[in-house]
């Protein structure tokens, strides 16, 4: 059945796709495993010793870890946010898409849950979670939601993997991945709800901090500006992310994946969702400065230290990474040339990622007693390399699905020369 | 979020910054009390478990102006608690009546939220296991129990204590919680029957703990009314039970953040009083 | 029935259904709730049977009545006893006391060192004999140091040495060696005492009252009742409840005492004599005078330290200065109490200035003035008196030529406690036989040839005798509080026995028989009420017959120049860090504060102008060099330090001990040296000059 010169494994590649030989695909694979076996080392570390390994102290308790659960949560939104697009409100190109934001949205919420064992003291005592659930509490309603749409990611990815050729040959699992997409929407729309609700309180997370006022944000009801404020901000990077990674595997495979439209008029969604938030985020930090902090007893300089938690982060997330690339993502022609959607995506995400960041790491690092000074924070290399970890396994599963699932529906057209849907 | 609770009994604290020489002997006392376990380096601050911290405060006045005050810190047991709301596994709440803010360490995950959320940083991590030199576990007291690494912990205000001088009231088959000549409940348990380790081996008498609803408690009259009496970060609505003392104005200002031009002990504005 | 993949997976399924209905899964969960809080590596509390005993802190020289709290005979916890006359709180060096029993650097088996040079344990009758074979051989030419001048072990030693004819005996230095030798000069055949409790006005030069010098719990009780809290209602601006104490402090640095004082008075390291000559002088302007043999020789000199000159000596401003001065005189009970900034070092001369002041302003032997307090009578006869000790000076004998041929060194560190450690380390191990009983491993024990372990205060019955600072005299029995741990013995004991089987038996058979005896002179408590912690006090005052200003010694005191560098040195004391002979205790270290010590860097404190006049900034790591011998520091930036000063704390820089004490800054005392001070016998080390600069 292998052509001769058709790699080993060329009957489990996607239906008329081409993949490349096996030895560059397996050095690939190999380079991506010792980052991998890096980081279960780190982690073995951890557990073992305890979290007194990392750069952690007792005012960071939060760190590399948590900022890095918040940005791939927030970039992983492409899958529920794409979803939503897609199934509920029919946006019928995305369809093209939607199977690399939902793989990208597995990795990042598996990969966050991988962080989050090492990141909590007691890993066995998880469940607590749900057994001794504080409905008061916004991690609870995190714990409920990411853990439930993580199960909601894991049944989309499902039909994914029995579309493989081989698995879809049998009758069972055929009508199985059948069904599952004819409930998709279903699932969808849950994943909507729940990644809604999860995105949100993680902001909510920090919007209640009212002994921090870096964080500390007033609200609607029981939920904190930054609650709405998380939702549209992952909901304006989500999307970013997928295009980039599509891009990104275009130019690694050497192969058309995904056709430019579908990219740009992801550009053109992110961009609308960006503009969206920035007004939020501009109103937002305009009642920081103006109401939270006088009412804290502070001043705007008193939420900057130095270079190292200086004024120049605000600038970077809202105007260089915010405003900017929302100009780019809604500019037609912009959208339209490739480097600059590119480019836009990247300041997106990279200003989404500030933002995860400052909301973690700033917050704790200023003093909250008068007499206290600025603590300062850097990740040691078991924090780094447990990041690395989650990125190894990503790399490892993408490249896996890459080749033998089919993601791409466009693929085959795009590089066979036949129309594109 | 959750409703302010109130008790009848409220204990809590008054330290005296005119009297504190920040000589440390409320630290080494709360250790030995609550089973802490000794740390060969102690000088990175940030990673050392200390329930009870005494900080230096400066008037920030240049030699020969300068004056130094010593603040100690332990929980302030807030009533509106910034760390019990945001608990995700309800270990940590302040349920009981005495007002004292529990930690209970079999429950906690270690997921320090209660960390992030604390501003007087009275919450600490266990980031190894405990250990004692080889031995020393003999002095360790039967009162409270040794806590594993990866959870959180803080000062309790020697509630051992307060269980142990309750049980002795009713081994003599009295009533703890007694009806006063304010017509009010308090407990039954004399002054000097309940105080904190701290407070007890404080050689210079600044640290004053008893009941705060309790007119009778000398804790109560000293902050009831007293302007030199006042409350870290009082603006954030947290009304904690530790009071501080002092006469000099500028401890005092050190009490809680101002906008230069606000006057000590009355900020113009505050955070909301629900939270 | 072959098993094929359908039943198997039928079968699997079952099972893992199946097991979810059993107890089991849940079981195991709830377990982990369990488990993962009782790890067996964690230790785990053992509940008893609470009991009391009142005891001293023997290792806290700052004079701590101790309740110790056993459960099931453990000592676990050290409480105050607060009624007691010398009590008050507990130190944060005696509350960890307990601990302390089981801190690692702690002394469990007797060690010789053997041919190769390497110690090796031995058992104790072992040790006996060595230590009995050494004493035979070297007879007369045996010395003694010891570190407890509150204890009667000092006359066991001294009782013991005078058996062999050897009259080297010293004790380490102390602020109550400089006011018993200035009590001496002065012609006062009595011990110094302050009656803090009576007095509405204390000026403390140097002397770190609320820390480190006399009988410090006590001095804090007092300061504790004279300051009621604050209470001002709203809107007033002076609150009720006024102080019925005012509190002076002058010293280098805005030490403990300095931070809850009314009045700090900055001053140059080692000028408090000069300060104390400078009020002399107001109080003689202000037609103070008083009985003494040299009067008009005295205020003939003193007439030279007008306030001008004063403030020029110790930088203290002239115009603050009268302002103290007018209070004292104006104040009902005023008492001033000079001392060495950092325990030792400071030499007689402070102290007799001192004297000349409270002499001056009359209250000698009055309600809150300075007391003058009846010497007690040795239990042995052939004994030297406490006095008598501490009239010799150890640095002295040290810096000999002439070594003893054994020396025996009780409860004491002399290699990092004195200073020059490095000499003095030379001058011991050139010493043929040395010999350590103590209850940790620490730098001295490191040099001896035999070294054998003591109990500590907690494991022994001892006495505290009218302990320096004190306003009575006194007499308390510490009771052990558990027994000894295996392999340590008691050192009055020992010596005791050992006189014994030289054939020169001392009287008694047993330490506690001595104290039996001290305790029978002072009659009216029975010596089991004072074994049960009832304290006996004496309210007898010593007269005085002739008093002298000693101005010719006065005289050649005030040399108040650095010793060359561009700073003077301050050191610090903090009772928290532990002493010479504790180490940094196990539950200690955590005292420090994030400014003074990163890591293993210690820092140095220097006010701003003098930072920035000496080129360095806060976070500069600097060298600090004074004759040739260098400290590394990193700099702190703390207005509460005199110009030209550098603040740094004692008790960094242990080469023994543990990991508790180890790696962690330098000994200071390796900047100084000792000098003679003219007149006294004495030595001072309270004025050098440091070089900074960046390392």
């Amino acid at each position: 059945m292998a052509m001769d010169n058709r790699p080993f494994d060329a009957a489990l590649f996607p239906e008329g796709c081409e993949r490349g030989p096996l030895k560059p695909f397996m050095i690939w694979m190999g380079a991506m495993s010792v980052i991998l076996l890096i980081g279960l080392y780190a982690a073995f570390l951890v557990l073992s010793r305890g979290l007194g390994m990392t750069a952690l102290d007792d005012y960071f308790g939060f760190g590399l870890w948590i900022t890095f659960d918040l940005g791939v949560i927030a970039l992983g939104a492409g899958a529920f946010f794409t979803g939503f697009l897609r199934y509920i409100l029919n946006i019928d190109p995305l369809k093209n898409i939607i199977n690399l934001a939902v793989i990208i949205g597995f990795i990042c919420y598996t990969g966050a849950m991988i962080i989050l064992v090492l990141d909590i003291g007691q890993p066995v005592r998880a469940w607590f979670g749900y057994w001794h659930a504080n409905v008061h509490s916004m991690l609870t309603e995190v714990i409920f939601c990411i853990t439930c749409y993580c199960i909601v990611l894991i049944i989309e990815y499902i039909p994914i993997i029995l579309e493989q050729k081989q698995i879809n040959k049998q009758p069972l699992l055929h009508a199985l991945a059948h069904n599952l997409h004819v409930v998709m929407p279903l699932f969808a729309g849950m994943g909507a709800f729940l990644s809604t609700f999860h995105q949100g309180s993680l902001g909510g997370m920090y919007g209640v901090l009212f002994g921090r006022p870096y964080a500390f944000r007033d609200g609607f009801f029981i939920w904190p500006w930054t609650f709405f404020l998380f939702v549209l901000s992952a909901a304006a990077s989500g999307p970013m992310l997928t295009v980039l990674i599509a891009s990104l595997m275009e130019k690694m495979t050497g192969r058309k994946l995904v056709s430019y439209d579908v990219k740009a008029l992801m550009g053109k969604i992110a961009g609308t969702m960006l503009l969206v938030y920035l007004v939020f985020k501009i109103l937002d930090t305009g009642a920081w400065v103006f109401s939270v902090a006088p009412r804290s007893g502070l001043t705007f300089s008193d939420f900057f230290y130095g270079w190292i938690y200086g004024k120049w982060l605000l600038f970077a997330e809202i105007v260089l990474c915010g405003i900017i690339p929302c100009f780019m993502l809604l500019s037609k022609s912009m959208r339209a040339n490739p480097t600059l959607l590119y480019a836009a995506g990247l300041l997106d995400c990279a200003g989404i990622t500030i933002n995860r960041y400052v909301m973690t790491v700033q917050t704790l690092a200023m003093p909250s007693l008068p007499f206290d000074s600025w603590a300062t924070y850097n990740p040691n290399w078991v924090e780094w390399a447990a990041c690395g970890l989650v990125l190894a396994y990503g790399a490892m599963l993408l490249s896996l699905s890459y080749r033998y699932l089919p993601i791409f529906p466009q693929e085959a057209q795009l590089n066979g020369g036949g129309p594109v849907h | 979020m959750s409703a302010k609770k109130e008790f009848n009994v409220k204990w809590g604290m008054a330290i005296d910054l005119d009297k504190c020489t920040g000589c440390g002997a409320c630290m080494v006392a709360c250790q030995a009390e609550n089973n802490l376990a000794p740390q060969a380096d102690a000088s990175n601050k940030l990673r050392v478990m200390n329930w009870l911290v005494v900080f230096e405060l400066s008037n920030n006045k240049a030699f020969p102006d300068h004056e130094t005050a010593y603040l100690p810190r332990p929980c302030q047991q807030c009533a509106e608690q910034p760390c019990a709301t945001v608990c995700p596994v309800v270990a940590t709440e302040r349920n009981e009546e005495g007002g004292i803010v529990s930690q209970i360490y079999p429950r906690c995950i270690g997921c320090r939220y209660c960390m992030a959320a604390c501003p007087y940083h009275a919450r600490y991590f266990n980031w190894f296991d405990p250990i004692w030199p080889k031995g020393m576990e003999k002095s360790l007291t039967p009162d409270v129990s040794t806590r594993p690494r990866g959870v959180v912990e803080k000062c309790s205000f020697c509630h051992h204590r307060f269980m142990k001088a309750k049980d002795k009231i009713r081994a003599k088959g009295g009533e703890v919680y007694v009806r006063g000549v304010d017509n009010k409940m308090h407990c039954a348990v004399p002054e000097d029957g309940y105080v904190t380790s701290c407070a007890e081996a404080c050689p210079n008498g600044a640290i004053v703990f008893g009941d705060l609803n309790n007119p009778d408690h000398t804790v109560s009259k000293l902050v009831r009314g007293n302007a030199d009496a006042f409350r870290l970060l009082e603006r954030l609505g947290t009304d904690t039970a530790v009071y501080y003392i002092s006469k000099r104005e500028w401890v005092r200002r050190l009490g809680d953040n101002y906008v230069p031009d606000e006057e000590t002990q009355k900020p113009r504005q505050i955070l909301p009083k629900k939270h | 029935m072959g098993l094929d993949r359908r039943t198997f997976i039928k079968f699997a399924a079952g099972a893992g259904a199946g097991v979810m209905l059993t107890p089991i899964p849940w079981k195991l969960l709830d377990d982990s709730a369990i488990w993962t809080q009782n790890w067996p590596w964690i230790p785990s509390l053992e509940d008893g049977e609470n009991t009391y005993v009142y005891a001293f802190s023997k290792s806290d020289p700052s004079i701590v009545p101790i309740q110790v709290r056993k459960v099931n005979g453990r000592p676990v916890r050290i409480l105050p006893v607060p009624g007691h006359p010398l009590g008050g709180g507990v130190s944060a060096l005696s509350a960890a006391e307990a601990q302390m029993l089981h801190s690692p650097a702690r002394l469990r088996r007797p060690l010789l060192r053997g041919q190769d040079g390497k110690l090796q344990e031995i058992s104790w009758p072992q040790a006996s004999n060595v230590l009995l074979d050494e004493i035979r051989k070297a007879g007369a030419k045996t010395a003694f140091i010891s570190g407890d001048e509150n204890s009667s072990v000092i006359e066991v030693i001294s009782a013991l040495a005078g058996a062999l004819g050897s009259g080297d005996v010293y004790l380490m230095p102390s602020d109550a060696q400089d006011a018993a030798v200035a009590a001496s000069l002065a012609g006062i055949g009595a011990r110094i005492g302050y009656d803090l409790e009576s007095s509405d006005h204390v000026l403390a030069l140097g002397a770190n009252i609320l820390e480190n010098w006399g009988t410090v719990m006590r001095n804090r009780r007092i300061f504790k009742n004279a300051r009621p809290h604050s209470f001002r209602k709203a809107g007033e601006k002076q609150g009720a409840g006024a102080a019925s104490l005012f509190l002076a402090y002058a010293g280098p640095l805005q030490t403990n005492t300095a931070a809850v004082a009314d009045l700090w008075l900055p001053l140059y390291p080692g000028t408090e004599s000069v300060l104390a000559l400078g009020i002399a002088h107001l109080l003689l302007a202000a037609g103070k005078t008083c009985a003494a043999d040299d009067f008009d020789a005295f205020r003939e000199f003193v007439a030279g330290f007008t306030p001008e000159k004063t403030a020029g000596i110790t930088g203290v401003d002239a115009a603050k200065l009268k302002q103290e001065v007018e209070k004292l005189l104006a104040a009902k009970s005023p008492l001033v109490i000079v001392g060495s900034e950092f325990g030792s070092g400071a030499g007689a001369v402070p102290v007799l200035a001192g004297l000349a002041v409270n002499a001056l302003l009359g209250n000698v032997n009055k309600p809150g003035g300075l007391s003058l307090l009846p010497k007690s009578a040795p239990a042995f006869t052939e004994a030297a008196s406490r006095e008598d000790i501490h009239k010799k000076s150890l640095i002295r004998f040290l810096a000999a030529q002439e070594k003893p041929a054994l020396l025996l060194i009780h409860d004491a560190n002399p290699v990092y406690a004195l200073p020059d450690p490095r000499k003095i380390r030379e001058a011991i191990q050139a010493v043929p036989f040395k010999v350590a009983f103590n209850s940790f491993m620490d730098e001295t024990a490191a040099l001896c040839d035999l070294i054998l372990p003591a109990d500590m205060g907690l494991e022994r019955m001892d006495d505290v005798e009218t302990p320096y600072g004190s306003g009575k005299a006194s007499y308390c029995i510490s009771a052990p509080a558990t027994k000894a741990q295996a392999g340590v013995l008691n050192a009055g004991n020992t010596l005791l026995q050992t006189a014994r089987r030289l054939d020169k038996a001392l009287g008694f058979n047993t330490y506690e028989d001595v104290l039996k005896s001290k305790a029978a002179q002072y009659g009216k408590v029975g010596f089991d009420d004072l074994a049960a912690g009832v304290p006996a006090l004496s309210e007898e005052k010593a007269t005085v017959s002739s008093f002298s200003f000693k101005a010719d010694i006065l005289k050649q005191a005030p040399a108040a120049e650095a010793g060359g560098g561009a700073l003077r040195l301050a050191p610090y004391v903090r009772m928290s860090l532990g002493t010479a002979v504790t180490g940094i205790p196990p539950y200690n270290n955590k005292t420090l504060r994030a400014d003074e010590l990163d890591g293993t860097l210690m820092s140095v404190m220097l006010n701003r102008a003098t930072a920035v006049k000496h080129k360095v900034a806060a976070g500069d790591k600097v060298v600090l060099e004074a004759g040739g011998k260098k400290i590394t520091a990193k700099v702190r930036i703390f207005e509460g330090v005199m110009n030209d000063t550098a603040g740094v704390c004692l008790g960094f820089g242990h080469s023994e001990f543990d990991e508790f004490s180890k790696n962690k800054g330098h000994n200071v005392m390796e900047l100084m040296s000792a000098l003679p001070e003219p007149g006294t016998g004495l030595d001072l080390w309270c004025r050098t000059g440091v070089d900074i600069k960046k390392a």
